[in-house]
């Protein structure tokens, strides 16, 4: 109604009567409908309702037949648990039961292997009474006496069969121990076997293993004696002779891995899984007194010992004292290197074998938990802990100095021998001391000891970037001779004489080229050792085959040494270029490029038509330039060249922006200028393969300025309008540069917006 | 490129026995290993702490004592930014080895390298030298002087946290890689060469 009497004027009108009528005749309507869904549902709710009612007593029904279940259920379940509790007490009968027939069954077999133990005996049937014994062993005597006690109340016959027994079996165990020693002395394998296999049957597991292994050991040494006797007495001429105690040394190793390989089936058939350990101890101490002997024996052929010290005290005195007489040659050391190497390598491949094999053995043998983390502590304790091991790191410190002074000694030697060949821009030495460096890390490596190779690596680095950096820097400050018009007639001279084979060349000709040599030498070592760092990356982990992750960050870490010397040499090639910009290029180029100011750059028509026809400042400059370049172009390795000109485009830039600031030019001389940049650019873009535009930057920019038809233009190229351009001159440098051009006006430069 | 703004190496020498590998393990691993065997040549390890926002690469190598060694850890000494030398403070003799230690320092690491003398296991009741005797020795040496307990975690964060700080600062007032002839450079990145008046720097 609110529609309606909000606006009480409609009433006033037919129109507005006639609206609301059909609006009230609407909303009849609509109720109407309402009301007669309603009712359609009335019938069926009536429906439902009856359905109701019907199934009402049926609930009473399932509640009661739900009750009785639950009981039923109930009951089943005490049943259950009755008949279970019965079961448990039948099975708890049963196992007596079973016990009982077991110890029936012991009773009996007691009386028969008292028996038996004896006939055995007496018939030397050591397996039988051992079995006899064993199955003796493995009874409860002391329940037994006990059911013999209940049953018969009388325990006399077991208590003299166990005494019987017991003394069968220590007799056995005498027997046994005697008969296997004597089988060992007579060398009778087959009954050394035998033997070896009764003992577990006895209880004697320990003793047997001690035995055993003692045996194995006479035999290693007895193997190993023989062997170190054939290495003394080989002939120097052998082709052997030089690894020969290595060999030695390996067939050791290679020995006891063989009775490992051979014996481990019969110890873990006959003695279980897990005992390893202790043969592979007892091996061990036989493996320290074998090696022991082999490397004395080394040490002493090899004077060894003698070498250590005598290069001792020569790095100690740090080389001052010595005469060069008593100094060792490096090369004699070579081979000596060489088998050091191989006999750690043989060793660590070797503690390798035994720790895997012994691992592998206790965790099929050894439940994992506190006792096998205790044998494997054991394991490690044992190996690390063993004399070869110490004898092995003695070894290995040995070569890593022996390593080094030949590495420091021959690169010496390199250096000395120094010598520059035709066509060559490096010298000799480059190569050579390369070539040195890789060959001991190289053979560090054949050591198969990380530590060894990361060592000679440090040491590598260490002389790579103070000794080796300094040769080169020591040639580089004796500086490059200047006198420059002299440059072209002594390089001709220089090179007549380099093709003729002789280096005859005057003082400062000769001076001249092994500066430049070493400062390509720097150039070519930073190159190498680059190759050095990426090859070894890889040829270490190949060599060394198995490194953990730990290892390789190690590995790369000491290689990451290499990158220092490559910025040493750096700086070096920084150190000699600088001397030839300050001695060479600025003294040359300033000149030339002053003449600049002698070329006037207010030109009329005429005299731009005449200019641009010889470009007399800029063509001239080029061809000093190339002048200059062209004495270093044949002598320098590519990137020093580039370097070389890349040092010449700035000095050019540098001291060319100078000079333009001090001259006038007019909108011709502007447009003179932009040519001559350009020819600059395009003459020392073609000399080398380096970028040089971006050094012409700002005098490109200057010659745009310079060019301009009105100081407005400038908005052409400014801010917005820049486009890719990115502008190297201030607001106020551009504003100096339009003061050159004598017909810009000084107010309209002032009024630019910048 | 890992994500660090500094990169030291730091060098753990001293007798066998004094606690090296156990100072390391608790800094990097925070635990203190039962009855681990000797070390054996040299162990490699890095952890990566924070000062001022600044992201720290510590490589630690952690040096075997015996002599037998030497002439591996002999070649850590010259790369080495700091290098902790360490004695144990309830063991005499670890302490009268300590001349011997700074004569191989002489001789091999760089004339710049940061040095720290620790006395280790102070969690002991039985100190046999007392604490101002090596500060003493420290500061006659002009080493820096930090006594601690692996064991019982006592200054060890502080001691490597500090290390790490010193060795920032220096990098940051471009005092740490000089290289002049005598002594080898200890980092490669900025070099400078001190010869001839003409400098260069490398980065
Ligand atoms: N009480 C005590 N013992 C320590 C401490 N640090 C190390 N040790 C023990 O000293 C022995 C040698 O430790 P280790 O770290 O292997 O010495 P390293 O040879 O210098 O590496 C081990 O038995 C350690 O448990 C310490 O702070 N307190
Ligand atoms: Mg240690």
């Amino acid at each position: 109604m609110a529609s309606l009497g909000k606006n009480e004027d409609v009433l006033c009108t037919s129109d507005g009567i006639e609206s609301v009528y059909n609006k009230l005749v609407a909303q009849e309507e609509e109720i109407n409908n309402g009301l007669e869904t309603l009712l359609s549902r009335q019938c069926h709710l009536e429906a439902k309702l009856r359905g109701i009612t019907k199934v009402l007593p049926n609930l009473q029904i399932v509640h009661s037949d739900a009750q009785q279940l639950a009981e039923m259920i109930t009951f089943t379940s005490t049943l259950a648990e009755n008949v279970s509790s019965k079961v448990r007490q039948l099975d708890i009968a049963r196992s007596r039961v079973s016990e009982c027939q077991q110890r029936v069954h012991d009773l009996l077999d007691l009386q028969l292997c008292s028996d038996g133990v004896q006939t055995a005996l007496r018939n030397e049937d050591f397996e039988k009474a051992a079995a006899h014994v064993h199955r003796f062993l493995s009874m409860d005597q002391h329940l037994l006496k006990q059911t013999a006690d209940d049953v018969a109340e009388d325990c006399t016959s077991v208590t003299n069969s166990f005494s019987l027994l017991h003394e069968a079996a220590t007799q056995l165990g005498a027997v046994v121990t005697q008969k296997f020693d004597e089988a060992v002395h007579a060398d009778d394998l087959a009954s050394v076997e035998r033997f070896f296999k009764i003992f577990p049957l006895l209880g004697m597991q320990d003793e047997g293993l001690v035995r055993f292994s003692s045996y194995l050991c006479s035999k290693l040494k007895d193997t190993a004696l023989k062997n170190l006797r054939l290495a003394l007495e080989t002939n120097t001429s052998d082709k052997r002779a030089n690894v020969i105690y290595a060999d030695t040394i390996t067939l050791l190793f290679e020995g006891i891995a063989r009775v490992i390989e051979i014996h481990q089936p019969l110890i873990e058939t006959y003695y279980g899984p897990g005992r390893l350990l202790t043969v592979a101890s007892y091996l061990q101490r036989e493996c320290d007194r074998q090696s022991k002997r082999i490397l004395a024996e080394f040490s002493k052929c090899r004077h060894l010992e003698k070498i250590v010290q005598q290069v001792n005290e020569y790095m100690r005195t740090n080389n001052v004292y010595s005469k060069p007489t008593d100094k060792l040659d490096p090369k004699e050391l070579d081979l000596l290197l060489g088998e050091l190497t191989i006999m750690h390598s043989r060793a660590e491949l070797y503690v390798r074998f035994i720790r895997r094999r012994v691992m592998n053995d206790l965790e099929i043998g050894v439940p994992s938990g506190d006792t096998r983390t205790a044998l494997v502590s054991e394991l490690e304790a044992m190996l690390n802990g063993s004399e070869l091991c110490h004898r092995m790191q003695e070894l290995l410190s040995s070569y890593l100095l022996l390593e080094r002074y030949f590495m420091e000694e021959s690169v010496k030697k390199a250096v000395v021998m120094d010598s520059v060949e035709e066509g060559s821009h490096t010298s000799s030495m480059v190569d050579d001391v390369f070539f040195i460096v890789r060959k001991c890390i190289r053979r560090a490596g054949t050591s198969s000891s990380l530590d060894g190779v990361c060592a000679v690596i440090n040491n590598a680095c260490a002389l790579l970037e103070t000794d080796f950096c300094e040769v080169l820097r020591r040639q580089l400050r004796q500086g490059y001779p200047s006198g420059y018009l002299d440059l072209t007639q002594a390089y001709s001279v220089l090179h007549t004489s380099i093709q003729q084979g002789r280096l005859q060349a005057s003082d400062s000709e000769q001076a001249r080229l092994m500066f430049l040599t070493y400062l390509n030498n720097a150039d070519a070592s930073t190159e190498y050792t680059d190759t050095l760092r990426r090859s070894l990356m890889d040829e270490v982990p190949s060599v060394l085959t198995t490194m953990s992750e730990n290892e390789r960050v190690k590995l790369e870490s000491c290689l990451s040494g290499l990158g220092s010397v490559a910025a040493s040499l750096k700086a070096v090639i920084d150190y000699g270029m600088e001397q030839l910009r300050v001695i060479v290029i600025k003294p040359r180029v300033n000149p030339w490029v002053d003449t600049f100011l002698s070329v006037s750059h207010q030109l009329s028509e005429e005299d731009f038509a005449n200019y641009e026809a010889n470009e007399p400042f800029v063509q001239n400059l080029i061809m000093n330039l190339d002048g200059l370049l062209g004495l270093f172009r044949g002598s320098l390795t590519t990137s020093n060249y580039d370097t070389l000109v890349s040092i010449l485009t700035a000095e050019v830039t540098a001291h060319l922006e100078k000079v333009v600031i001090k001259s006038t030019f007019n909108r011709l001389g502007g447009l003179v200028f932009d040519k001559e940049v350009r020819a600059l650019v395009s003459y020392l873009t073609s000399t080398t393969s380096w970028s040089i535009r971006d050094k012409f930057a700002r005098l490109t920019q200057m010659a745009t300025v310079l060019n301009l038809e009105r100081v407005t233009e400038i908005s052409d190229y400014w801010g917005s309008n820049s486009g890719p351009l990115t502008w190297r001159l201030t607001p106020a440098d551009i504003r100096q540069v339009m003061t050159l051009r004598t017909d810009f006006r000084s107010d309209d430069i002032k009024r630019l917006k910048l | 490129m890992e994500d660090y703004k500094f990169l030291f190496k730091v060098v753990l020498v001293g007798n066998a026995g004094v606690g090296k590998t156990c100072l390391v393990r608790r800094f990097t691993q925070g635990l203190f290993p039962p009855g681990q065997g000797a070390t054996i040549g040299v162990d490699f390890m890095i952890k990566t702490v924070e000062i001022d926002n600044e992201k720290i690469k510590l490589q630690i190598w952690d040096t075997a004592g015996q002599e037998r060694f030497r002439s591996i850890t002999q070649s850590y000494y010259r790369s080495a930014h700091a290098l902790i030398l360490v004695y144990d403070i309830s063991c005499q003799p670890t302490f009268d080895c300590l001349p011997d230690w700074l004569r191989e320092i002489e001789e091999y690491a760089s004339s710049k390298v940061l040095r720290v003398l620790v006395g280790n296991k102070i969690d002991r009741e039985d100190r046999e030298i007392p604490a101002h005797v090596g500060e003493d020795f420290a500061q006659r040496h002009s080493m820096y002087y930090l006594e601690t307990s692996a064991k019982e975690a006592e200054n060890v964060e502080r001691l490597f946290m500090e290390i790490a700080a010193e060795l920032m600062e220096q990098a940051r007032s471009k005092e740490l890689p000089r290289y002049d002839s005598n002594s080898p450079t200890i980092n490669g990145r900025t070099t400078v060469i001190g010869d001839g008046g003409c400098c260069s720097r490398m980065s």
